[in-house]
């Protein structure tokens, strides 16, 4: 053995050569025993309370699984298995649409036939007469007043009682008499006055 | 070869014979003989798998349903199965796959929901509190205490250093397993052990250290 192999074999191992050593071992790829853990007992004792550290962590975390799963748990979840792998193996089913052993018995009556058809037929005369009656009225001469305004390009006629009908004698006194009082009105409303139409006035 | 490895090896015998018959029994249309085939596979990676779940999603129901998912879907695809890859190999990828999805889910859903407060015991649900037989009350709190500081140095971990945590420590998965499991180089699957136990060492010792200091103001003041 050379002096470099005994001087690394004397000096103590550090953490990171604890742990690889430890995943070696774990792994299976490494030797199980290094020759300097035979020799010093502090680093035996570091590697075995790292060895135990890390066996808590192992025992704790399945001892936290296995709380969660208990037979029963594990039992109810065998049976969901199962019945799932059940029911995708099943063929769909077709639900068939629900159809009656004897026919329902009919609730309606001929009578009740006979008026409904009586209705629908009066509705259709109706409409029909009504259509009818709008057509001849469309189709009959007009009067002559009303063809003679529509053909000639003359004002139309006014008739008597006429809005626009000139003013008789008595009210053309009612409109002298109402042009004197205006007369009579402050000079400021004269102003406005003379914006205003006449009811007499032609054209206007 | 140790007891447990010949187990191992014997329980992978009874796997891969059983993934087979149920594979054939598929095939041939006896969906009954192949699900009653398929319970004994359910049964003896139940346990292991509902472990796994519930280290990646830390929450009890969620990985009941993501055990349950894994078991179905496998179910379905046992089609393209291999024999070449030991059927817990297999499956635990579908399951951890399955775990990651809704981590993933989780996380975008937690960007929008509030998520609701646990009760003061730490339990979801009334119904999760079990008559304690065992530790007294004091242990069960010291021991919550632990198992909280754990959870909450392993969630600091990144994923792949946790995963071949869990895989290699927890489920005793060998490298070339992790290796298997995770798509990861067996070389590769030691650094991040190692890696992953230096930090939570010093996660754990920080954590340690800042309760101690608490401790110690306590008493000065």
């Amino acid at each position: 053995m050379s002096l470099i192999d005994r001087l690394r074999l004397s000096a103590h191992l550090d953490e990171a050569a604890l742990v690889s050593l430890w995943t070696d071992t774990a792994l299976g790829t490494g030797p199980a025993a290094h020759p300097h853990l035979e020799r010093c007992t502090p680093c035996r004792n570091r590697f075995a309370e790292l060895s135990s550290w890390l066996d808590t962590v192992r025992a704790d975390a399945v001892a936290e699984a296995d709380e969660h799963f208990p037979a029963e748990r594990l039992a109810a979840q065998s049976a969901q298995i199962f019945r799932r792998l059940e029911a995708t193996e099943r063929p769909a089913r077709v639900i068939a649409f629900p159809t009656f052993t004897q026919p329902l018995p009919s609730r309606s009556s001929h009578a009740s036939r006979w008026i409904a058809a009586s209705l629908a037929a009066g509705l259709i005369l109706g409409v029909g007469f009504g259509q009818f009656l709008d057509l001849r009225h469309s189709l009959a001469p007009r009067p002559a007043a009303t063809a003679a305004r529509l053909t000639s390009d003359a004002p139309p006629v006014q008739s008597a009682g006429s809005p626009f009908q000139k003013p008789d004698g008595r009210e053309d006194l009612f409109l002298r008499e109402l042009d004197a009082s205006i007369s009579r009105a402050p000079a400021e409303l004269r102003a406005l006055d003379a914006f205003t139409p006449r009811a007499g006035d032609p054209g206007k | 070869m140790t007891g447990a490895q010949a187990a191992g090896l014997h329980g992978r015998e009874a796997d891969s014979a059983a993934a087979s018959a149920v594979k054939a029994m598929q095939a041939d249309g006896r969906h009954a003989d192949a699900r009653e085939r398929y319970a004994e596979l359910v049964g003896r990676h139940q346990r292991r798998a509902s472990r796994i779940a519930f280290h990646y999603l830390r929450d009890g129901a969620e990985a009941d349903e993501a055990v349950q998912d894994a078991f179905i879907k496998a179910y379905q695809h046992l089609a393209s199965f291999r024999e070449e890859l030991p059927f817990e190999v297999w499956f635990t990828r579908i399951l951890i796959n399955g775990c990651l999805d809704r981590i993933k889910a989780r996380t975008r859903r937690e960007k929008w929901v509030a998520p609701m407060p646990d009760g003061p015991t730490g339990e979801r649900d009334f119904g999760e509190r079990v008559a304690g037989v065992g530790p007294s009350p004091e242990d069960q709190l010291l021991a919550r205490e632990r198992r909280q500081k754990l959870a909450r140095a392993l969630s600091r971990l990144p994923e792949r250093q946790r995963s071949v945590f869990m895989l290699s420590h927890y489920e005793g998965c060998t490298s070339r397993e992790v290796s298997a499991l995770t798509g990861l180089n067996e070389s590769t699957v030691r650094v991040h052990l190692f890696r992953a136990i230096r930090k939570l060492r010093t996660l754990l010792g920080e954590d340690g250290a800042a309760e101690t200091n608490v401790e110690k103001r306590r008493v000065t003041h």
